[in-house]
């Protein structure tokens, strides 16, 4: 029997495999990006960006949310990176930015003739902007809006709230032995501050003034804090301190809670029709928050900087960020970040209607990202973990906000 | 080199790299001010991320919390165990399936236990609550006098069964003839289980007690899944503290700081219980 040389064999091996890699690293860009629905529709038009690119293939890693910073810094810290396109919420962007995780993308977007950078909403378009440098283009919009059940609303012969007070008086007139007025999301960290920031711009409050200065203990975010306490007091669901996001669009989709603060997309997914509401589809509304100022998330698209195809993902970030694949992405259900495409009639047919994206044109041109600027995820922690020990009775307002502007000041 | 050496040698190469190469690196770190996102800004200072560490009042809290979790659950888990070992070892036909069933909470991976029981225990769609409801009961079981006290039961759901299998083993292996000569001289079940089996099963005990101690100052999973350390702080654990320091925050040296004094304080407690079993 004739058996081949091992050393040939492994030779041709290691050649077949590495040949492979080179050509393949070429034309491959990996990308990190999280698991939710937007993401379903990337990866559909991403069919058509590999038809019309058939040289650049693009490999999506989705993962959780809670997954993605620890990945995106591994690949960061690596001499080459793992990912070439990085999705950024925009509590990391400053961070990310003058780490040094990010490439600058001002040139290429230069580059393009008829991109337009100036179309993506300006609130939202600033978040990728550090230091006069663009690190991050918009990628989808999760700004807060208040999401009302209409059949109930009408009931009480009330109009939409718009401002705090309104707000807690409907909550509270909407709230019976089995409806809660408000499904609040008094989750210690990241959700309470979420909402909770909302009633501070409501107040006229701030956690950092214009000049850096914490002023997170005034008198309006006192006065805010204290509204929301008695609002989840007597109109939040029984035992609810501990609820997030899912224990929220649980209990408004079954029919136990007649309004929430949520993302601006949620809406849509409570109208399907067939849809996690059942036979409440098409109840629900969406109105700014009370008081007009809501609170802003944006994910942007990056390139990293240490990646070996910055060329090949900034081909696959403008394709998919363009102006009419956008308008695809919207249409398909995506939450919009352009103008030109939130105000297109045609979206608004063949989208969710012109209702709804006129609320949300709104909503965004008076929104303020969550937090900004070093330390961001620490600022939202540390703040999102005194205001639910002041919901929890363990602290008084006051001392609450005092104890989280200390630990603030000794933060930075 | 001598045929030991040569055989030890792949060892402990392996232990140097998996072992003493990172231990030596977190000492390091715990000595600068080592930031994830300003690594070209390393600067060396000495103590201070441990004096930190020791003024930080999120520290002690969140030591105070797991020592509470430690003690609650490890003793739960070591009555419990014991009772269901005993219950068990008197069954003739069914002890092989009752112990399977009884085993099968610990192979469930600790993230999801604590996501079940997000859900099982939540207000408004938990199952528990709605049989509790049934009955004119309203438990908030997240809330600020009970989040630690959920904890620790899921903690014993879980970890019961380990216990369970370590005592059952220590029983079937126990000498038969203290406890016949015992029956003979009409001693009690009570006095028997007082005077022969808990003392026969001590190692047994004191083996077990160590080494749902040291897991269970590791618990991280349920604490992120349900609670996130709140309401305020009061579910907020060490090994929460030291992740949100380290990988959320980035601050390596800190968070380095702190898992030493945190091993320092274990091996002083595993120490204690150690010596007060050995003697006892």
């Amino acid at each position: 029997m004739n058996h081949p040389n091992p050393w040939r064999k492994a030779s041709f091996l290691a050649l077949t495999l590495l040949s492979g890699t080179f050509t393949a690293a070429a034309a491959e860009i990996n990308v990190i990006i999280e698991e939710v629905p937007e993401y379903d529709i990337v990866r559909e038009l991403t069919a058509q960006f590999e038809a019309e690119y058939p040289d650049i293939e693009v490999n999506f890693d989705a993962m959780p949310f809670d997954a993605m910073r620890d990945r995106i810094l591994t690949s960061s810290l690596a001499p080459s990176a793992v990912y070439d396109v990085i999705i950024v919420d925009n509590p990391w962007m400053t961070e990310f930015a003058r780490a040094g995780y990010l490439a600058p993308l001002d040139e290429r977007i230069a580059a393009i003739p008829g991109y337009d950078f100036s179309d993506f909403l300006a609130p939202l378009r600033e978040i990728g902007i550090v230091d006069g440098t663009i690190y991050g283009v918009p990628y989808y919009n999760y700004a807060l809006g208040l999401i009302v059940r209409e059949d109930l609303l009408a009931a009480t012969g009330r109009g939409a709230p718009t401002t705090l007070d309104e707000y807690r008086a409907l909550a509270r007139e909407l709230t019976t032995e089995s409806m809660a007025g408000a499904a609040m999301q008094p989750q210690r960290g990241y959700k309470i501050m979420e909402e909770w920031k909302n009633w501070l711009y409501a107040e006229g409050g701030e956690v950092f003034n214009e000049q850096g200065e914490v002023v997170i203990n005034s008198p309006e975010a006192v006065a805010a804090l204290e509204a929301y306490i008695d609002t989840y007091e007597t109109s939040a669901p029984e035992n609810s301190l501990n609820w997030g996001f899912d224990e929220a669009l649980r209990a408004v989709a079954g029919g136990r809670a007649a309004t929430m603060l949520s993302y601006n997309w949620m809406l849509p997914t409570l109208n399907e029709e067939g849809g996690i509401a059942g036979e409440r589809a098409g109840l629900f509304k969406l109105y700014e928050v009370p008081g007009g100022k809501a609170v802003l998330g944006t994910w942007s698209w990056s390139i990293a900087a240490n990646s070996e195809h910055a060329d090949d993902a900034w081909t696959f970030i403008s394709w998919i960020t363009s102006k009419p694949i956008e308008k695809e992405r919207v249409m398909a259900g995506g939450a919009p970040v352009r103008r030109s495409v939130i105000e297109d009639p045609q979206v608004w047919a063949e989208g969710y209607g012109e209702d709804y994206y006129t609320t949300l044109v709104g909503i965004l041109e008076d929104a303020a990202p969550l937090a900004r600027g070093n330390g961001a995820e620490e600022v939202i922690n540390i703040v999102g973990t005194h205001l639910n020990a002041a919901v929890a009775g363990q602290k008084t307002p006051q001392e609450a906000l005092d104890d989280a502007a200390a630990e603030l000041e000794r933060m930075r | 080199m001598g045929l030991r050496l040569r055989f030890l040698l792949p060892l402990a190469l392996l232990l140097t790299g998996i072992l003493v190469y990172p231990l030596v690196f977190a000492g390091w770190i715990s000595v600068h001010d080592y930031q994830l996102t300003r690594l070209s800004d390393i600067r060396f200072t000495g103590a201070e991320n441990f004096t930190d560490t020791f003024r930080n009042p999120n520290f002690w809290n969140a030591l105070g919390n797991t020592l509470i979790f430690v003690l609650g659950a490890v003793s739960l888990e070591l009555v419990l165990g014991l009772a269901l070992a005993l219950l068990v070892q008197r069954l003739d036909r069914a002890r092989h399936l009752a112990r399977s069933l009884l085993l099968a909470p610990m192979f469930i991976t600790p993230i999801a236990v604590g996501l079940l029981f997000r859900f099982l225990l939540n207000a408004e769609i938990g199952v528990i609550p709605f049989l509790l409801r049934g009955v004119g009961l309203s438990i908030d079981w997240f809330g600020p006098q009970l989040a630690l006290f959920s904890l620790i039961l899921i903690d014993t759901w879980q970890w019961t069964p380990f216990m369970f299998l370590m005592f059952l083993a220590g029983l079937e292996s126990l000498p038969r003839s203290p406890f016949e000569a015992a029956e003979v001289d009409g001693a009690s079940r009570w006095s028997q289980f007082l005077h022969l089996t808990l003392p026969l099963l001590r190692p047994v005990i004191l083996v077990a007690l160590i080494i749902r101690s040291l897991d269970a100052f590791k618990v991280f999973e349920y604490v992120f899944a349900i609670t996130r350390g709140g309401p305020g702080t009061s579910t907020e654990t060490i090994q929460y503290l030291i992740y949100q320091t380290g990988f959320r925050f980035y601050r390596l040296g800190e968070a380095a700081a702190m898992a030493f004094v945190l091993v320092a304080v274990t091996l002083v407690l595993v120490f204690l219980l150690y010596t007060v079993l050995r003697r006892s």
